[in-house]
């Protein structure tokens, strides 16, 4: 009883907050929650924070202050300290969604290129085709081990389509809130798009050279704010630089 | 070109030949991802010098028995273009190149966090169009900021300069002319400037104590201001994109 008075309570705390966040972020467009944060450009080695706050990724601690160890984004009134880098090779993590290509065949399975350092071994037992060199696979990463190998579950096989290359720090920005850069992109193009996080990015049918464009769009102005409307406008065929 | 025993005089009422300061560098120009190809890439442009530096990896290190499982490996690869100096250079790789290969990357090496990377390799290749003194320093500069292009996770950038001697008087980035002084002594210093942490020192030459403390104060100093065009040529990046909304 006395948890569930003291959950009341909170929500009626938290209640009018959410209110206010609401009402904050109302005239500005889907993406625009970053303006609202002030986004500050850092290098290797430069201060993020002095006091104490929660680690993100790219940062690390020397004499009790918080360094940027890339070349990326810093949200400096944010509670946590970390940086959106701009560049860098994909590490597999643990859940991510990623797209690979058959490397070559051993005795009882396939070698996987997953654009990381090392490619994944996948069972033949784990897939129900039988792949060959080149066959196009989304998996998920079901563990990673020290040397960032990682072990692949989940698999589905692709035929035909194509892949296009991003840089995996800004496959974030090619998804959007909630898949609304996705949609956007699904909607304005017609084509079927499944992006991994290692920065492979499959499609098939619809307008690809649109897609392609679009996509270059969005990786050359992954940093800035509004992008989706930018890429919509872009996808109706207006001119976005103007 | 002077007479053998005329004396030239490098440093007249505080300038130098080129009419430069004392404590200044040559023209610096850096620009940051010029190469599609390379994971990350810089050009360089110091005075006379050019320089184009690519940044490969992580990747697997091979052959096997090179890879650390504690820590990555920095393979830094320093080469002169046949026609970067006056007479043709053989473009076989010699003694100065291997040297400043491996001193160069060590130099870098203790920037990168390589504990992240066991079993890798990071590869840098360091070409040099042209030549006028300093090279080594300006390797190294370009070959960091080729590094943060890459994403490569570091603990700072390294910023190098050339520092020594010419004519009795202490002096910042020599170029050919004061590198040839009778009594010239070259000092590469390269540092990471947030800590001021030497990662690279080396010196020919001959100096006194006190003007030996002189030069690598100067040298730090210089290394300061090519951390500016640094940090500057990597903001540029985004500046650019900015721009063109």
């Amino acid at each position: 009883m006395e948890n569930k008075k003291e959950e009341k309570a909170m929500l009626k705390e938290a209640k009018p907050v959410s209110k206010e966040t609401k009402a904050e972020e109302k005239p500005m467009p889907k993406e625009g929650k970053a303006e609202h944060k002030a986004k500050k450009i850092v290098i290797p080695g430069d201060l993020i924070a002095e006091g104490r706050k929660k680690l993100g990724q790219h940062v690390f601690i020397e004499d009790g202050k918080i360094f940027s160890d890339t070349l990326g984004i810093s949200y400096p009134n944010s509670e946590t300290a970390y940086v959106v880098p701009l560049s860098g090779i994909y590490m597999p993590q643990r859940d991510d969604l990623i797209v690979g290509i058959v490397e070559r065949e051993t005795v009882k399975g396939y070698m996987v290129n997953i654009n990381s350092i090392y490619s994944c071994y996948l069972s033949a037992d784990k897939c129900r085709d039988r792949l060959e060199k080149g066959s196009i696979v989304s998996a998920k990463i079901d563990s990673v081990n020290e040397m960032n190998e990682a072990d692949l579950f989940d698999v589905r096989v692709f035929y035909g389509g194509t892949i296009i290359r991003v840089v995996p720090a800004k496959v974030p920005r090619m998804i959007g809130k909630n898949g609304s850069m996705l949609a956007v992109l699904k909607e304005g193009t017609g084509c079927s798009i499944l992006v991994g996080r290692n920065g492979w990015v499959w499609t098939k049918g619809g307008d690809s050279k649109k897609l392609a464009e679009a996509i270059d769009l969005i990786e050359s102005e992954a940093h800035l704010n509004n992008l989706t409307v930018k890429v919509e406008a872009f996808l109706k065929g207006k001119k976005v630089n103007e | 070109m002077a007479k053998k025993d005329e004396k030239i005089e490098y440093v007249k009422n505080g300038k130098r030949l080129d009419g430069r300061k004392v404590d200044e560098i040559r023209p610096l120009k850096m620009e940051v991802g010029v190469l599609p190809n390379a994971d990350g890439s810089a050009y360089l442009e110091w005075g006379q010098n050019k320089v184009l530096v690519g940044v490969h990896g992580p990747k697997e290190a091979l052959p096997k028995h090179k890879q650390n499982p504690y820590k990555g490996l920095v393979r830094f690869t320093y080469r002169m273009a046949s026609f970067s100096v006056p007479d043709r250079k053989n473009p076989r790789p010699g003694r100065r190149e291997s040297e400043i290969s491996k001193v160069s990357g060590e130099a870098l090496e203790k920037a990168i966090f390589l504990e992240r990377f066991p079993n890798c390799a990071i590869d840098i290749y360091v070409e040099i169009f042209d030549s006028n003194a300093g090279s080594r320093a300006a390797g190294i500069t370009a070959a960091s900021l080729a590094l943060a292009d890459a994403g490569i996770p570091m603990k700072d950038l390294v910023a190098a300069v050339g520092v020594g001697k010419a004519g009795g008087e202490i002096i910042l980035d020599l170029n050919k002319n004061e590198e040839d002084a009778p009594d010239a002594v070259d000092i590469p210093i390269a540092i990471m400037p947030r800590t001021e942490e030497i990662t690279l020192l080396q010196m020919d030459g001959l100096l006194t104590k006190p003007e030996w403390s002189k030069a690598v104060k100067l040298g730090i100093q210089g290394c300061k201001q090519v951390y500016e065009v640094q940090k500057e040529a990597l903001r540029k990046k985004f500046a650019e994109a900015e721009k063109g909304k």
